[in-house]
């Protein structure tokens, strides 16, 4: 397969990954790193297709979104913080009251 | 097969083996690290496609500033509970199914041979300027001649997290006194 | 010209003023409204009955009301008034009227005057829809109407559980025997298309059978005359229908009501001439019924209730009459048994009047001398229904007894032999009755005894007016008056010349009756006695009333009861209908409960639903375009 082939199935693939992370791990903080990967996959995606077209503005795009995911992981963090002292844990099990 | 596309194998497959562990990891600090060297790997992805300015970003504001927030919590936080005895939720089975749905649905959109295509291509190239290096200096000069409004407003975007960031603490700690 | 109308109508009228306005405006109101109304109906009877003679024999026909259309078929409200309606009309509002005077002194102390009267008046609208009607669905209306008033009266005081459930017993046995009336108008109406008794008793009667067996619909209308008129196997709520006051036995279990089954086969005549089965199958059940209730009466010790088993066998007469073809003769003895049989009822009611409440004949007597007009009126009703001549009873008997002999369309000495026993029956256990009420020496206690009194002019004279009618009623041959609308049968020439010594042999059997009643009860009830021990597995039959009640309740009633508690009760309404009502019920609760595991609280969980909604999406989104 080409390149870009090549790296959108990774870009894909990694999506899928965090996704699951997401979906089963049970510590908040690792929720948050897989969510990061997830990010991560596609800012993959979003650098190839701007490579791949050759255009600046693909790059300031991604640039933007650096500062964005920075900024968001600035604030989920001390949130994250705060719900673990509440339940004096990081187990979002804790957090389920609903009985179903 | 070239150097080029060896690489790119290599650092491809460290990515996804990073992603891997990061799922069956305990420590959330073997997570973190995990997810540190797929990034890494994808900084060298950027390289070797010759977005160099990205790959230094990805590795600075990414590895660098975020990563490293997270490694401080971690060793910040007592990480014996019980997500540490037990690592995962409860349906992990159809939680992996449907993640798998999902790729498989993506993949199928993207191997369609017309995702980039030479009209595709084209037509975009009709619209904004096409440069053909990725270097800092046509990138920065891309950035704030065309898009200074969108940099004034990383600014402010970065101030607002900076204040919600503190109101936050200052929230968690009026709560407890 | 709306004469008739005016007849049905006037009790109507006097049934909505006693029930609506009785209660408040007074005993005085009601008993003018309760008795003149009734009077008022008899005097537009009589004016009825001269137009009809001037008439020529037809008979008048009045339209009041135009019930229902449907199709090409229209229900009328319609009377008809031919010597036969004019008899039993006369009858009805005659001896009803003389009742309803009786009442007012029987009644006088009873707290729902006003309710009594307002019934009685109802019943006799309804008897009077019934002997007017022209069509079987008019009759039916009254027909269904005297069952209601029956039970109402029946059941009067109410409060005693035990006089209700005779009420409900008179009402549902009628039930049973109008299920086979209403086949029976089923049919007619389906083979002929209509209802009007004379339009049926003419198709019968023409020359092209109609495509209904005759007898067929013959036998199922006699069921609902079996229920009607107390016969075998119906016949078992006359007796507790004695639970009543007493005028209300004369009046309805008497006179009138009880006569309706006699009235509806008479009254279609046409039919049963050519229905041979259904006629045979009338006479057998109408002898076998009369023999049956006079057995029974023999040993009854309730004075109405001998009264009550005498009516029953009275009855059985008619119905041999009528079965044999001899339609007039069996009217005729409708004619004379209302009138002895009423004098007998009410002049029980004078007794038991006089005496308190006591209805117990083994602790009576002697009261000959103590209560002289009702004496004297009850014997001659007594004699009258024993058949001595010249009385009314014995015309009435006699020509009975001869055509059940010597009639061309059925009669047969059996029939005769039959009945004759059960004319030496009914003479003996009526002069039972008398000798024990009023001649024997006193067996009432003390208290009693001081009490006795005559009773009040209102009902004694009616007495007397009965008695004279039972003395003399039988000169007026009704069945000859009747000739024109039912002929009469041919009687076998080859008998004719045992007619004389026939009616010596009925009166030698009366008197044989009266004789051995005498020797029996003489002296009081000691004969009795030894002779009741000498044949007890008898006696206890006959005290049991051959237990037809306990057999009814073993084989209809417990079955009936266990199918409504087991199966109805039980599974469909309690498993099916409640069932099902629980079930959708629990239905909601078991699916809410199920749905609502969704909301587990788990965040990962919901991330996961929310996932399988958005590849279902792309999915979607990817096969159509």
């Amino acid at each position: 397969m080409d390149r870009t082939q090549l790296l959108l199935t990774l870009s894909i693939a990694l999506f899928a990954l965090g996704l699951v992370g997401v979906m089963i791990r049970r510590n908040a903080l690792v929720m948050l790193m897989c969510m990061e990967l997830m990010l991560n996959g596609v800012i993959l995606s979003l650098v190839t297709f701007a490579e791949r077209s050759a255009m600046l503005s693909g790059a300031v795009l991604v640039f933007l979104v650096f500062v964005v995911a920075a900024a968001e992981i600035a604030i989920a963090i001390p949130i994250v913080l705060l719900l673990a002292r509440r339940r004096r844990t990081l187990d979002v099990g804790a957090w389920s009251e609903l009985r179903g | 097969m070239s150097l080029e596309t060896l690489l790119l194998y290599f650092f491809a497959a460290a990515s996804l083996a990073g992603g891997v562990l990061m799922l069956i990891a305990r420590h959330p600090m073997r997570v973190a690290l995990a997810l540190i060297s797929s990034m890494i790997s994808l900084a060298g992805i950027y390289a070797i496609l010759g977005v160099h300015v990205i790959a230094v970003f990805q590795v600075l504001i990414y590895v660098g500033a975020v990563m490293v927030f997270m490694v401080y919590v971690i060793m910040l936080l007592d990480v014996r509970d019980p997500s540490f005895l037990e690592r995962y939720g409860r349906a992990v089975v159809p939680s992996v199914a449907v993640a798998a749905l999902l790729a498989v649905a993506l993949g199928a959109a993207v191997s369609g041979g017309d995702i980039m295509s030479a009209e595709r291509l084209a037509a975009m190239h009709q619209g904004g300027r096409s440069g053909a290096s990725f270097e800092v200096q046509p990138f920065s000069v891309e950035f704030l001649e065309r898009y200074w409004l969108h940099f004034e407003l990383t600014s402010v975007l970065l101030l607002a997290a900076v204040v919600a960031a503190i109101a936050v603490i200052k929230a968690g700690r009026r709560h407890h006194g | 010209m709306n004469l008739l109308t005016l007849i049905v109508v006037l009790p109507l009228t006097g049934f909505l003023l006693n029930g609506l306005l009785g209660p408040r405006l007074g005993k005085s109101f009601v008993t003018v409204v309760g008795c003149g109304l009734p009077v008022l109906a008899f005097l537009a009877t009589i004016r009825a009955f001269g137009q009809l003679d001037g008439a020529a024999g037809l008979a008048l026909v009045e339209s009041a009301y135009t019930w229902a259309v449907v199709g090409d078929f229209s229900f009328d409200i319609a009377f008809y008034f031919d010597r036969l309606s004019a008899l039993m009309t006369l009858i009805v509002t005659g001896v009803g009227s003389l009742i309803h005077i009786y009442s007012t002194g029987y009644m006088k102390d009873d707290p729902s005057y006003a309710r009594y009267f307002a019934y009685l008046n109802l019943f006799l609208f309804f008897m009077l829809l019934l002997v007017l009607g022209r069509s079987l669905l008019v009759c039916f209306v009254g027909w269904e109407g005297v069952g209601l008033a029956s039970y109402l009266l029946i059941g009067f005081w109410f409060e005693d559980p035990a006089k209700a459930a005779a009420g409900k017993k008179a009402f549902i046995t009628n039930r049973v025997g109008d299920a086979g009336f209403l086949l029976g108008m089923f049919l007619i109406y389906y083979a002929l298309g209509t209802l009007d008794f004379d339009a049926v008793n003419a198709a019968f009667q023409g020359p092209v059978p109609p495509a209904v067996s005759a007898s067929l619909v013959g036998v199922l209308l006699f069921i609902g005359a079996t229920g009607k008129s107390a016969q075998i196997p119906l016949h078992v709520w006359l007796p507790d229908a004695m639970a009543g006051p007493t005028p209300v036995s004369a009046l309805i279990h008497a006179a009138t009501m009880v006569t309706a089954g006699v009235y509806l086969v008479a009254r279609l005549n046409g039919l049963y001439l050519v229905a041979p089965e259904a006629s045979q199958l009338i006479a057998g059940i109408g002898v076998a019924t009369a023999f049956f209730a006079a057995t029974i009466a023999v040993v009854q010790t309730d004075i109405k209730k001998v009264l009550a088993y005498s009516t029953i066998s009275q009855l059985g007469f008619m119905f041999l009459a009528l079965g044999v073809g001899a339609y007039g003769v069996a009217v005729f003895h409708v004619y004379t048994h209302a009138f002895f049989k009423a004098c007998l009822f009410l002049g029980a009611g004078s007794v038991i009047h006089a005496l308190g409440g006591e209805q117990d004949i083994r602790k009576m007597g002697g009261l000959a001398r103590r209560i002289p007009v009702t004496f004297v009126t009850f014997a001659v009703a007594t004699a009258a229904i024993a058949g001595l001549p010249p009385l009314a009873g014995f015309f009435s008997k006699d020509e009975i007894l001869w055509y059940a002999f010597a009639s061309e369309r059925g009669g047969s000495p059996l029939l005769w032999a039959v009945a004759s026993v059960t004319a030496l029956l009914t003479a003996f256990y009526m002069f039972r009755l008398l000798i024990l009420t009023f001649l024997t020496p006193s067996r009432m206690d003390h208290e009693t005894e001081h009490h006795v009194h005559e009773s009040p002019w209102s009902m004694t004279s009616v007495l007397v007016v009965l008695a004279v009618l039972s003395a003399i009623g039988g000169f007026f041959h009704v069945y000859l008056f009747l000739e024109p609308v039912m002929p009469l049968p041919e009687t076998a020439h080859a008998l004719e010349h045992l007619e004389w010594p026939l009616i010596i042999l009925a009166v030698v059997i009366g008197l044989a009756g009266l004789a051995a009643a005498v020797y029996v009860y003489r002296g009081g009830l000691d004969r009795a006695e030894r002779l009741e021990r000498r044949f007890p597995g008898l006696h206890r039959l006959l005290s049991g009333k051959y237990y037809i009640d306990e057999l009814y309740e073993a084989v209809l009633g417990r079955p009936l009861h266990w199918i409504s508690e087991r199966v109805f009760l039980g599974l469909g309404d309690r498993r099916l209908i409640d069932g099902s009502l629980h079930g959708l019920a629990s239905l909601a609760q078991r699916a809410a409960g199920r749905l609502s595991s969704v909301e587990t609280g788990q965040l990962q969980q919901y991330l996961w639903l929310a996932l399988m909604g958005i590849v279902a999406l792309l999915a979607w989104m990817w096969r159509h375009g």
